[in-house]
């Protein structure tokens, strides 16, 4: 049975900070990195900022990154709060863009709404699953996940895409095209001329903003947070937590999934035949650093989204685009140490350290 | 000289005192019997004799030499040898791997696996242990897992072998086996510090016995100085009986409500438990046909020597554990099927293993407090949490209990135990609907004075409210001060149901199995 | 069957190395981001120094540095184990392809390196050390004081602690061990089959290898097993797909969805009593109240 200790969504300021933290601390190292390697850091840094926030363009990249990253930290949050480690982000992202790509062909009034909803559905069965496996098998959910997010991954671009749902037509060069395109009217409109800017940015901050209702104002959330952080105490209150922990997966699916729905109705307008997105893994970093709260994410999301965006600009001053996933590493590493990390902050704060300072993420044990 | 010898040996855990400047020593081919309740330090006191814990003060020698603090392998190359009370066996690996393990005989750096298996059934057969020594350990049961360990103890060439509740698992017959061959070890000029809680069989095998009480020596006596009901007064700390402070339900004004010699009255039991019967975790029969009823505004006291059914007769009335027999509150079969019907039923619960059982300690004060009525008011209006009343009520309820911090965002995992025991009770007391039924096991164990007096109020206020209350309960001064009624339970059966006011005598003879036909 | 003995050494290193790590205790799911360290510094080694086995000597080092990090950040400062393999990972993919870039200009592939030689049958010496190396470990684990110390400090760490082990040298020094192997797994990759890094690699081959490891119930033999049989599987999918009919179908991705699949229904099924090393993933406190 899994024990774990989880103070996601607690009612504490120390994500945000711990956030601000180590991001910041993880751009410093990043571009000391580039600096040490001969290259114009400062020069870097304008480049970066321009790209990602320079104009309507570079500002609309950032926002269709932002809003992905968004949905796929918050799952792996939701995730968090029943206290499990979600890391089956990225496979039910892709059932999610699938299921979008598929449903956005038909005809049908309302085309968006029924691709939208048949993508959190698609997600929410891909997350279900090791939410069940976990409560009705005992099987660690950190395995399940990673496996599921393979099975997904060459289910999808190994055969789906290639075989059975491949735009038909002619031959075998169009299964690297991907799927036949969705109808116009499944498109994400978009926001303003000249600019990639979607509906996307603003769906996923309502929804961020009805996650955050959920987890932190509605009494099922509050079971949900009850399961994470002391299951059996949960269980001997009466709440069924094998139950919530079924819910909390399906939702994180869910979101995941609309995640996927986003790249495919805003930006790709079909399932590409390559699809690499990578968003899922992301997310556990956005979510990770984001100290499992809404806000945090939305935070690490907005550098993380800004990063990417504006990285490919960083090529004009000879730093390759993976500075951002370089970036994102390293936050990673500084929040995977919090005890490396908990008594700055508290100095900062003024405080002496208590006594069982837990962790700001969960702490699985088998 | 002494074979181990512990001086001023003081160990701390966070703001708990465990053990609090001990002093002890072992004679060669002496046995010595340390006794004392769950919590009175024995435990720490074998991690630091066997080196696994550094102390935080004091010394142990071992055949006059010093011994490093906190360093097993020392304590291990000095001759001690330490059984634990949870086994430190590996599962999958075979008996002599177990034996072995950290000193292996080696061969061109492989395991000398013949020269291994030869000696540890060499060791075994010596004192007349059987073990299949290529049995997988997780395979053979509890009480051969226990000769495994004292084999490996003896292969290891320990002459002083520390053994933590040995018999706590084991049934009569496997325990007077277990006696036996300490005995014989000690006749071999070996020495055995034997920790237990089990007069019957420290009084069998010891040469000298020392009582802890709250990380304390109280007293070391050799076995023809004293015998059960001292020893008993001792460890319970019944030396204040005399002038008790409390008083007594026989002085209350409704001390009507007790026919004499110990025929109990009850108009209507709200509870009522027959013959019930139930297994423990390790699937041994905990409760062998237990009944007994509780009126409503009654406390009924169980006493008893841990490990004889109370903790298990508290699971299956909140829900926990399945049991066979009759349990019915205000007639209703039904209401333990499970937890979350139990509380539904109006059954509150003071579990033992608070921390784990009763709290989310990563959540706050607050959020603690609704834990169980989080869809009700004031915790909730509708579907959504309600801040403002959640707040409030937790506002009341940490002043009612003085809670500190008087925090509601504070995490309850950052409380002191004391505090968390206090936020337990006022959430299962106060915190909804007033309870019907009340399951409360070991509810002031390691709490100050001031805490356990509120604990007391609370359990008082929910009788006056007419609540019929089951305390589980070490101290026979609280189960005077607060119950009706005390029911001893041996060996998961009830050995007698006395009033309040019974002698200590009575008492400890129904604790130690002596069944009584006094009421 | 040449294939086979192409596509399973990189897996087979790496699963030895999970299976090294976990049996101490200490879950690894940085294996992809050591078996990419490995192929980089094995490729960029080989190249600077002329010398395949420099090269592989490298990969090996770079395997053992990022495992020395996760090592540090687990044991030391108690880092949720699962959460530092995952930055691992990401640091993996970042930095690898930025000093791709620095030092090679390209972000693609690097320059040919040399290939470790290739006997008449097409096949490194790295092809035989993997059907060697699990043999060489399981007689470790089993029969030597080692061995037998690794598996207690997995199961019980406590119980070790008490007979006198110490618990988070022998834990590092696995976790170091599993880096080294992970790294050999992925300079397999460059040095022994390509005679280049891609920075693709190791392409989703780490996570394979955890997969074969649980496949393999945590044991050096059959994680070893796993890894050929999911080579195997990957090798017949190669095949079916010269052949005309099979790739009307194009079936490649149920074939590599499939080692996944069935690892999880052994998992799902409870089919041999598959189970983790009982410790795997609780940080050991040596202080802690047992």
């Amino acid at each position: 049975m899994v024990e774990l200790r989880a103070r996601i969504f607690a009612p504490a300021r120390d994500p945000l900070w711990g956030a601000l933290l180590s991001l910041l601390a993880s751009l410093i190292l990043s571009f000391a990195a580039i600096a040490l390697s001969g290259r114009d850091a400062m020069a870097g840094f304008a480049d970066l900022a321009a790209g990602a926030f320079g104009g309507p363009g570079p500002l609309g990249e950032t926002a269709i990154k932002t809003s992905v990253l968004l949905l796929t930290g918050l799952s792996v949050a939701v995730a968090f709060s029943v206290g499990l480690f979600n890391i089956g982000a990225e496979g039910q992202l892709i059932w999610g863009a699938l299921a979008a790509a598929v449903v956005g062909r038909s005809q049908v009034p309302g085309v968006l709404l029924w691709s939208l909803l048949a993508a959190a559905l698609a997600g929410a069965l891909w997350g279900l699953l090791p939410g069940w496996l976990k409560v009705r098998r005992g099987v660690h959910e950190v395995i399940s996940t990673i496996l599921l997010n393979w099975i997904a991954i060459h289910l999808v671009h190994g055969w789906l895409i290639a075989g059975p749902l491949a735009a038909s037509g002619s031959g075998a060069e169009v299964s690297v095209a991907g799927t036949a395109p969705i109808a116009p009217a499944a498109w994400l409109p978009r926001l303003v001329a000249g600019s990639r800017l979607d509906a996307g940015l603003p769906l996923a901050l309502a929804i961020a903003l009805g996650v955050w209702l959920l987890t932190t104002r509605s009494v099922r959330g509050f079971e949900w947070r009850a399961v994470g952080a002391g299951r059996e105490a949960a269980q001997a209150s009466g709440i069924p937590a094998g139950r919530r922990i079924c819910e909390g997966m399906a939702l994180s699916g869910a979101l995941a999934g609309i995640a996927g729905a986003l790249l495919i109705l805003g930006t790709e307008h079909r399932y590409p035949g390559v699809f690499r997105t990578g968003y899922g893994f992301d997310g556990i970093a956005v979510a990770l650093v984001g100290g499992g709260t809404v806000w945090g994410s939305a935070l690490a999301a907005l550098v993380f989204g800004a990063l990417r965006a504006g990285a490919t600009r960083l090529q004009l001053v000879g730093i390759h685009p993976s500075f951002a996933e370089l970036t994102q590493g390293f936050a990673v590493l500084l929040v995977a140490a919090p005890r490396l990390f908990q008594p700055v902050l508290l100095r900062l704060r003024g405080r002496a350290l208590p006594p069982s300072s837990a962790p700001p993420i969960p702490t699985v044990q088998p | 000289m002494n074979a181990l010898e512990l001086s001023g040996i003081v160990k701390r855990f966070g703001e708990v005192l465990a053990v609090d400047g001990i002093s002890l020593s072992v004679a060669r081919g002496e046995v010595l019997a340390v006794v004392g309740e769950n919590g009175a330090g024995k435990s720490t006191l074998v991690s630091v004799a066997s080196g696994l814990l550094a102390p935080d003060a004091g010394e142990v020698r071992a055949f006059g030499r010093s011994l490093p603090p906190g360093d097993p392998r020392a304590a291990i190359d000095a001759g001690i040898g330490a059984v634990y009370q949870h086994f430190m066996l590996v599962g999958p690996l075979t008996v002599w791997e177990n034996a072995v393990l950290g000193r292996e005989p080696r061969r061109f750096g492989f395991i000398d696996r013949r020269r291994a298996r030869d000696e540890v059934a060499a060791a075994a057969q010596r004192f007349g242990l059987s073990v299949d020594i290529d049995a997988r350990v997780d395979q053979l049961g509890v009480a051969a897992q226990q000769r495994v360990e004292i084999v490996k103890q003896l292969w290891r060439g320990a002459r002083v072998l520390i053994v933590d509740e040995p018999t706590a698992v084991l049934s009569p017959p496997e325990s007077a086996q277990l006696l036996a061959t300490l005995r014989s070890l000690a006749a071999a000029g070996r020495s055995v510090l034997f920790i237990s809680h089990k007069l019957r069989e420290v009084l069998d095998v010891a040469d000298r016995i020392a009582v802890l009480r709250h990380g304390h020596l109280l007293q070391a006596t050799s076995r023809a100085e004293t015998d059960a009901r001292q020893l008993t007064s001792a460890i319970m700390g019944l030396s204040r009986v005399s002038g008790t402070p409390y008083e007594t339900p026989a002085a209350r004004s409704d001390s009507a409500r007790h026919g004499g010699h110990g025929e109990f009255r009850i108009v209507s039991p709200k509870l009522e438990v027959r013959e019930v019967v139930c297994r423990s975790d390790r699937g041994k029969l905990a409760l062998r046909g237990v009944s007994f009823r509780i009126g409503g505004g009654e406390i009924l006291g169980v006493a008893g020597v841990d490990g004889n059914g109370q903790a298990e007769l508290a699971e299956v009335l909140t829900g926990l554990r399945p049991a066979t027999g009759m349990v019915a509150l205000d007639g209703d079969p039904s209401f333990h099927r499970s937890p979350a019907a139990a509380r539904a039923a109006g059954v509150v619960h003071l579990p033992e293993d608070r921390r784990r059982r009763a709290l989310c300690l990563g959540l706050s004060i607050e959020e603690n407090l609704a834990l169980g009525n989080q869809r009700a008011p004031p915790y909730a209006r509708g579907a959504s949490i309600d801040f403002g009343g959640r707040r409030n009520k937790a506002l009341e309820l940490i002043r009612a209990f003085d809670v500190r911090p008087p925090d509601p965002r504070a995490r309850a995992g950052a409380l002191s135990g004391g505090n968390q025991q206090k936020l337990v009770a006022a959430r299962e007391l106060r915190g909804g609907a007033p309870p019907r039924l009340v399951v409360a096991v070991h509810p002031t164990r390691g709490l100050d004075e001031q805490a356990r007096q509120r604990v007391h109020e609370a359990l008082r206020a929910a009788r006056e409210a007419g609540a019929a209350a089951l305390l589980v309960s070490l101290d026979l001064d609280e189960l005077r001060a607060l119950c009706d009624r005390i029911l001893v339970l041996f060996d998961g059966r009830s050995t007698g149901e006395v009033p309040p006011d019974a002698s200590d005598e009575q008492l400890g003879s129904l604790m130690l199995g002596q069944e009584s036909a006094v009421g | 069957m040449n294939l086979i003995l192409d596509f399973a050494p990189p897996l087979v290193f790496a699963a030895l190395g999970g299976v090294l790590s976990e049996r101490a205790g200490v879950v690894n799911i940085g294996l992809e981001g050591m078996m990419r360290f490995g192929a980089f510094a094995a490729a960029a080694g080989a190249i600077f120094s002329g010398s395949p086995w420099i090269g592989l000597g490298c990969g090996a080092l770079a395997g053992a540095a990022a495992a020395a990090v996760h090592a540090i950040l687990s044991l030391k400062f108690r880092a949720d184990q699962v959460v530092s393999g995952i930055a691992l990972n990401l640091v993996a993919l970042g930095l690898v392809t930025y000093l791709l870039q620095a030092m090679f200009g390209s972000s693609g592939v690097s320059p040919p390196s040399p290939a470790l030689p290739r006997d008449r049958f097409g096949h490194s010496a790295l092809a035989y050390a993997a059907l060697v190396v699990p043999l060489l470990f399981h007689a470790w684990l089993a029969w030597t004081p080692q061995g037998l110390r690794v598996r207690a400090v997995g199961e019980h760490p406590r119980a070790a602690a008490t007979l006198g082990v110490r618990v988070l040298p022998l834990r590092a020094l696995c976790v170091l061990g599993s880096g080294i192997l992970a790294g050999v797994g992925g300079a397999t990759l460059s040095v022994g089959l390509l005679g280049q890094f891609d920075s693709r690699m190791p392409a989703g081959q780490g996570f394979m290898a955890l997969a074969a490891m649980v496949f393999g119930k945590w044991t050096p033999l059959g994680a070893a097993g796993a890894a050929f049989f999911f080579a195997a599987a990957d090798a017949l999918q190669r095949q079916l797909s010269f052949s005309l009919h099979a790739s009307d179908l194009r079936l490649e991705g149920v074939f590599l969805a499939l080692p996944y699949a069935l690892t999880l229904l052994v998992l799902a099924l409870g089919i041999g009593r598959t189970r983790a090393p009982a410790a795997d993933g609780v940080p050991y406190d040596p202080e802690a109240e047992s």
